[in-house]
């Protein structure tokens, strides 16, 4: 089976999950194993750092809207960087950057999130 | 043509613009339509843009056959057939389900961030973004297939 390899580091203000691999139904234990770690850890500003060349089908956008609608009720900002530019247009066509800014870089989002 | 082999295996004959992969009913094995029918793609001239989108959308059609057509069976298979007549891509995906009574609306992000519909239910609505025309059609006694088409012309 499938498996992400995420890990979560503090820069600033902002708190980076850096996500290996694909994004699918598969990934939901390690997305909201890192998410939970860095909500207890008093996280305000998530940053998600996708790998350029992940795979993410529905299932996983899936998994994203819900750890956006976590992310609301607790007040956390979350924003996204490291999507290959198809990505972009599918986060987009879906609406997840209404909840969620979209960044090219990692230096560019921390930049403006911090 | 189909034909049955001496062991009773129906053979399905194809032409010279077609290729079918025969995938098993397991989540994850859409990867393999999704490769061979970008490298179909690319060997007739789409450009890595339009590959993307087709991709997607084979990966969407396939986990909808393999989840909703097939409802997860073990023992089930999801066939896809691609095919280039010079102007038109066309992949056919076919489960053994029973095919799509009513098409589902067009997902409401923001009901879905304050939970008043399901996160799930994107593929469709994917599928049908990304393609240049979508058909969902009941095959007679085999099951359901869904045909998406890409156009030469919109890809140069």
């Amino acid at each position: 089976m499938q498996q992400n390899e995420i890990r979560i580091e503090q820069r600033d203000s902002v708190t980076v999950l850096e996500i290996q691999g694909d994004i699918t139904v598969f990934s939901e234990p390690f997305l909201n194993e890192a998410y939970t770690c860095a909500s207890n850890q008093g996280a305000v500003k998530i940053l998600l750092q996708f790998d350029g060349n992940a795979y993410i089908n529905s299932g996983g956008i899936a998994l994203l809207i819900q750890l956006l609608a976590k992310a609301r009720t607790r007040d956390q900002e979350v924003a996204i960087t490291g999507l290959s530019a198809h990505f972009k247009k599918i986060f987009h066509m879906v609406g997840i950057t209404k909840f969620a800014k979209i960044y090219d870089t990692l230096q560019e989002a921390l930049q403006k999130m911090s | 043509m189909n034909v049955t082999s001496d062991q009773g295996e129906m053979i399905r004959f194809l032409d010279e613009q077609t290729l079918e992969v025969n995938l098993p009913n397991k989540l994850g094995y859409e990867r393999i339509a999704m490769d061979c029918t970008a490298s179909f793609a690319r060997i007739v001239g789409f450009v890595p843009e339009r590959i993307s989108d087709l991709k997607t959308a084979v990966a969407e059609a396939c986990l909808n056959a393999m989840e909703h057509g097939n409802r997860g069976r073990s023992d089930a298979r999801v066939i896809v057939s691609m095919n280039f007549d010079g102007q038109t891509f066309s992949v056919s995906v076919m489960d053994e389900g029973e095919g799509i009574v009513e098409l589902p609306e067009d997902p409401d992000i923001e009901k879905k961030i304050e939970r008043l519909e399901p996160p799930r239910g994107l593929g469709i609505f994917l599928i049908r973004r990304l393609m240049d025309h979508v058909e969902f059609n009941k095959l007679s006694d085999q099951g359901n297939m869904l045909r998406m088409v890409l156009k030469m012309s919109r890809s140069h």
